[in-house]
């Protein structure tokens, strides 16, 4: 044995815990904020990082990371977040904590250096964008001319038209989707499967051995059962993937909708209908607290476990990892429960709550994650429930929230340059309920404003008529109530605004000159209706077309299937087995 | 593993432990290293083992440097052998308890490359041996010496820190 190598072991062990006393806590401590850096895009700080390896702790207090959207803003900062992982689930790997405690979580909080980080840029949303550039474009600086009949001088491009455009792509999708569906119920497969099995029940029927034919028989019937379960199967599927296909095109009716606006504002006029005004009011504010969100859900969904459930997971860098049954099963990570305290807003409402099975293995874990969160001051409360499930094929998640009793002290609606609301000491009350389904998501919020005051700048609408009948409106308004709709996929989501605030504004336009603004509306409908009409056209007829030629092949392949399994389970019947003969 | 402590090892190997056997043992102890990933306990065993032992230790290096870097070739091999072995029915009952002891997972037993490297290092380990004894041989006659009396050596034969360091042993 090499002696002089074994001995200085030892003190390589004293270099290793001098290396974990010294020097372990502060590199973790840049490892993590490097993290919280590139995965936020603005700096994070952190005082104090404590860990123990003899009781496996760690310690983090004083967090802070800023917003990359506001330099002199925190995302959210902490005060403490303590926990003590189990010991033996760390021999094999796992992390195991079974309580932890997170203190003085707040958002939004200013912060006296800036956040920014060099050379980082804020992805644009989409969302946003769109709606911002609808509510500057909202129209009404030339309601005044609207009898020299704008409408008829205007001509709409189909090119240009997003029905159009939608129309065209549906077109290409439908049609691919038809033909993976298509595919997909090869009768083909069903029907060389059944003639193996006629076979098999011709060479069974040779057979002189009875127990050996009666087993044959029942396997024989048995798959064939299987068989035909299985083209039903397809074709059901088949024809529900069909429909689901066809359903895509009521998003063209939608696109038509927000043609029409951008025609009507092309043309410098305003809209009458309650969807756009809502959407030029609130648009811009519901949108950028919607991206807010769906970057908070992208950021979760980044870290969040993949839900792959079989056996063989490809996560090694090299080589693939295979998994075994265990006898006490841990995750990899596992906080079973986080209690959480922590303060809300400028006149902090301090609230706390607990989050419960924090995993990166939920499948492993079994449970989803759960988060209920409470908070009350004098007239405001705050109810948050949210649960996160990725123990199936999919992550679903369900989340609630209310906020009642939220002082309101200004909040604008609207865009300067064309429209604007100024609404002002008032106490708001905001519900949403959210869920997801893998890609799918949709949901639904409120605001109820109560006791504002609500100041309409109208400077921007020229026709003396309509601006005082747009003011007069909102004189007498003490409150009002803007909600949203969310649905679509978490990569392009859809938003539906409606608030009654619109109705006010869209009946003063009516009142003012709703007349002729409706008249050139309908002038630009008939456009819109005419530019679109053969695409549409074209549209339904190809999806009728597809569908009743998927539905004969169905039917064709459905005839055959079945007619051959039931003639082959009829003669599999015990009837037409030859019993043996016994001499008695 | 101490990195100071592998270079000692590294230029004490140059001119030391360098009979035919030693060396064959070196390459054959760093072809088994160099199939392994390194990050688990099975690699670290084995590299303790090859500094606990009397081998070659120049020669096992360069060895698990060649086939860490052949290694996307040769887990063309290790990977479907280790799979095989890991969902073999046969051998489940061992897997799952295995999978079940603390300790045994920082092995990295359930990776398909482990178990599929150890079994083609064991399979390779007597022509590895053979041939890194011959290439012994060869390297004694005829580079040995020439290493001995090359500048690099004899400077740092000549530089007092590494002369205190390595205690004379270069």
């Amino acid at each position: 044995m090499r002696w002089s190598y074994l001995l200085p072991r030892l003190t390589l062990l004293l270099l290793l815990w001098a290396f974990f006393f010294f020097a372990f806590d502060p590199l973790l401590k840049w490892g993590m904020i490097k993290g919280i850096e590139k995965g936020t895009k603005a700096k994070a700080e952190i005082a104090v990082l404590k860990t123990s390896f003899l009781h496996p702790s760690l310690k983090i207090a004083g967090l802070a990371i800023g917003d990359s959207k506001e330099e002199y803003r925190n995302l959210l900062e902490f005060s403490e977040l303590s926990f003590s992982a189990e010991g033996a689930p760390l021999l094999e790997k796992k992390l195991v904590v079974d309580s932890a405690s997170l203190k003085g979580l707040r958002f939004g909080t200013p912060r006296k250096t800036s956040g920014k980080l060099p050379l980082v840029k804020e992805e644009p949303s989409e969302l946003v964008d769109a709606l911002v550039a609808e509510s500057k474009g909202f129209a009404l600086e030339r309601a005044a001319d609207v009898k020299t009949d704008v409408a008829a001088d205007y001509k709409v491009d189909p090119a240009e038209l997003e029905s159009v455009k939608l129309a065209k792509q549906l077109e290409e999708s439908y049609q691919k989707d038809y033909s993976d569906i298509s595919s997909r119920v090869n009768a083909k497969k069903y029907e060389a499967g059944l003639d193996a099995m006629k076979a098999r029940y011709e060479k069974a029927k040779g057979e002189k051995n009875f127990a050996r034919q009666a087993k044959d028989y029942a396997d024989i019937a048995k798959e064939v059962k299987k068989l035909t379960a299985d083209f039903k199967k397809d074709k059901d599927e088949a024809e529900a993937a069909l429909a689901k296909a066809k359903d895509a095109f009521k998003a063209v009716e939608e696109a038509r909708k927000k043609d029409m606006a951008a025609v009507m504002a092309k043309m410098k006029l305003p809209s009458l209908d309650t969807q756009s005004i809502a959407r030029m009011l609130a648009g811009p504010l519901i949108a950028e607290k919607t991206a807010q969100a769906m970057k908070w859900m992208g950021l979760a969904r980044k870290y969040m476990p993949a839900n792959t459930k079989g056996v063989l997971k490809n996560e090694a860098r090299r080589g693939r990892e295979v998994h075994f049954p265990k006898e006490n099963a841990y995750p990899t990570l596992l906080v079973r429960r986080l209690e959480l305290t922590g303060e809300l807003g400028e006149d902090p409402l301090e609230y706390s709550g607990t989050v419960e099975g924090l995993t990166t293995q939920p499948q492993v874990y079994g449970r989803p994650t759960t988060a209920v969160i409470k908070g009350a001051k004098g007239a405001r409360r705050l109810d948050f429930k949210t649960s996160v499930d990725a123990t199936g094929e999919e992550i679903k998640t369900a989340s609630e929230l209310s906020y009642a009793g939220m002082p309101v002290a200004q909040l604008q609606l609207g865009s300067p340059s064309s429209f604007m609301v100024e609404i002002t000491n008032g106490t708001g009350a905001f519900e949403a309920s959210l869920k997801t389904a893998g890609e799918e998501l949709s949901g639904k919020a409120a605001f109820r404003l109560a006791g504002a005051s609500f100041k309409p700048k109208a400077d921007n609408i020229k026709a003396a008529p309509l601006r005082s009948a747009v003011e007069s409106s909102f004189a007498g308004l003490s409150s009002a109530v803007i909600g949203a709709e969310i649905a679509g996929t978490i990569k392009s989501p859809k938003l539906a605004i409606n608030t009654d605030l619109a109705n006010a504004l869209s009946k003063a336009f009516s009142g003012a000159m709703g007349a002729e603004v409706k008249k050139a509306q309908e002038a630009a409908q008939k456009k819109v209706d005419e530019a679109l009409k053969p695409y549409r056209a074209k549209l339904d007829n190809m999806a009728a077309a597809k569908q009743a030629e998927l539905e004969g092949k169905l039917k064709d392949a459905e005839a055959k299937v079945t007619g051959a399994g039931e003639k082959l389970l009829k003669d599999l019947t015990p009837g037409k087995m030859k019993l043996p003969k016994f001499k008695l | 593993m101490n990195p100071l402590a592998i270079i000692r090892q590294f230029f004490q190997g140059l001119t030391a432990e360098t009979t035919p056997g030693q060396i064959g043992a070196g390459i054959t102890l760093g072809f088994l290293i160099g199939l392994m990933p390194k990050a688990t306990l099975t690699a670290q065993l084995l590299i303790v083992l090859m500094m606990a032992t009397r081998v070659n230790i120049p020669m096992a290096i360069l060895t698990v440097f060649a086939v860490s870097l052949v290694n996307p070739l040769l887990d063309k091999i290790t990977d479907p052998m280790g799979y095989a072995l890991l969902t073999s029915e046969a051998l489940r009952p061992l897997w799952t308890k295995l999978y079940n002891m603390p300790i045994a997972p920082w092995t990295g037993f359930n990776n398909t490359v482990v178990p599929g490297g150890l079994v083609l290092g064991a399979l390779l380990s007597a022509p590895v041996y053979f041939a890194g004894r011959r290439f012994g041989v060869f390297y004694n006659e005829k580079f040995r010496d020439r290493v001995m009396n090359s500048k690099f050596v004899k400077g740092l034969k000549a530089s007092w820190l590494l002369d205190w360091y390595f205690k004379g042993a270069v």
